[in-house]
């Protein structure tokens, strides 16, 4: 698990071209959007082709994404149940 | 339309040259290697929260960091209207969306490229920058881009319809678009240095790029540049006095001879055909007025002529030729009247005459 959260933090940091933080500084339990990284609409999009592209899930149910979406740690046990 | 007093009141350039660099003007020129001048780019963390900052490609945020510059040296914290002119948009996140488009095999494409990539999208994010709600448009005429902007511009403060105008043009070079001009032959293959372009007799110019802001306005500020007297267009000469003719008319409208202008700046650009015309007019109608050039400092883009308005109006206020632009040795009196010339393969001429505040 923690590996997979390490490789999703790295990802999400190249994906999202965030400058100037590193996967150390990105507590995998903080929301995703608003206070934590500050995340918008267009990075959940970013985030869903993410999903797609690298793990091959597809959020059938668009009311789970917010629940799914909310951390890291809540989006690599998303990954690990349903890959 | 009315004849209105139109100043530049603040600007901004970055280009291949110190261009933002106040404390020197081209004293130190950036010689550049090979057919391609990039451009020197300011640390952008200095004006763009990272956040923001993200999402932009190159030409986004040198456009910017020269419009937050020039609406500071004119004082203007919000312009009534945002005029950009660009000849290709913003090209890298148009090539990045497309190469995701082969690469995904049409499928699972991201946002970002997309929305960023549309000619418009510098337009559109200073207006969120700056909370502009007013008119906001994008002028992409090949090399008469900046040109349309510039009158845009000009009709909006003459109709009274805006008082802080923030006009800029702004190109970058991409990979591709590189290759593409390349193999159009549009481009000098064995360029050598950027200051030689003037006596290299190879067909082919040198790519560059850049981005230059200008806040016009009716009211003269502390801060004038210059005054923009006058923008006109020629469309195929037939002949070269023809083309004479337009720019002593041109002239005249203001009461001016050719004897009146302090200097001419033609965008020669290392094209052996291209730049006949300057070369000939230069030694017939301007041959007893200081001549410069510039696109040896900036490269050829379909916005450079932004350049050129930059270069001109810095001459202007700061009453001083760079030597590195001079074209012959006649001696400079009081810089009065500056007079601009851009043309493309001899179909579209343009014509800036910047004056004195």
């Amino acid at each position: 698990m923690n590996e997979l959260i390490d490789k999703l933090k790295g990802e999400i940091i190249e994906q999202l071209n965030l400058e100037d933080i590193e996967p150390e500084d990105i507590d995998a339990a903080d929301p995703l959007f608003g206070d934590g990284l500050g995340l918008d609409s267009i990075d959940a999009l970013e985030l869903i082709v993410l999903l797609e592209k690298e793990y091959g899930l597809k959020i059938d149910d668009p009311k789970k994404g917010k629940e799914i979406f909310h951390s890291i740690n809540t989006l690599a046990e998303y990954i690990q149940k349903n890959q | 339309m009315k004849t209105t007093n139109i100043y530049i009141n603040g600007m901004a350039c970055i280009s291949p040259q110190e261009s933002l660099d106040k404390s020197q003007f081209l004293e130190v020129a950036i010689e550049h290697t090979g057919n391609q001048l990039s451009c020197i780019e300011p640390k952008y963390k200095d004006f763009i929260p990272p956040m923001q900052a993200r999402r932009m490609s190159r030409i986004l945020k040198m456009c910017n960091v020269a419009a937050q510059i020039s609406l500071k040296d004119a004082g203007v914290e919000k312009p009534d209207a945002i005029e950009i002119a660009t000849g290709l948009g913003c090209m890298a996140d148009s090539e990045k969306f497309l190469k995701s488009i082969i690469d995904n095999g049409e499928e699972m494409l991201t946002p970002t490229a997309f929305i960023q990539s549309t000619h418009n999208t510098i337009g559109g994010q200073l207006a969120l920058a700056l909370g502009v709600n007013n008119q906001n448009f994008t002028f992409s005429h090949n090399d008469l881009s900046f040109e349309h902007a510039l009158l845009d511009s000009l009709m909006l403060i003459r109709e009274n319809e805006a008082r802080n105008v923030l006009l800029g043009g702004a190109d970058e070079i991409t990979e591709n678009t590189h290759i593409i001009k390349e193999k159009l032959g549009l481009l000098k293959m064995n360029a050598g240095s950027n200051f030689d372009i003037l006596t290299d007799e190879t067909s082919g110019t040198i790519e560059g790029e850049g981005a230059s802001f200008f806040v016009l306005s009716p009211d003269k500020a502390n801060s004038c540049y210059g005054k923009l007297t006058d923008l006109s267009f020629g469309y195929k000469p037939t002949d070269m006095a023809d083309l004479e003719k337009g720019i002593i008319k041109l002239l005249s409208k203001h009461n001016l001879k050719i004897e009146d202008l302090s200097l001419v700046i033609s965008g020669y650009n290392g094209d052996q055909q291209n730049d006949e015309i300057f070369k000939t007019l230069g030694a017939r109608l301007f041959k007893s007025t200081p001549q410069a050039y510039y696109k040896h400092l900036c490269g050829d883009y379909m916005t450079s002529s932004a350049f050129s308005l930059w270069l001109a109006a810095r001459i202007m206020k700061e009453q001083k030729i760079p030597k590195i632009i001079n074209l012959n040795e006649i001696g400079q009196g009081p810089i009065n009247h500056i007079f601009i010339h851009n043309q493309a393969s001899n179909n579209n001429h343009s014509f800036i005459l910047l004056s004195k505040c």
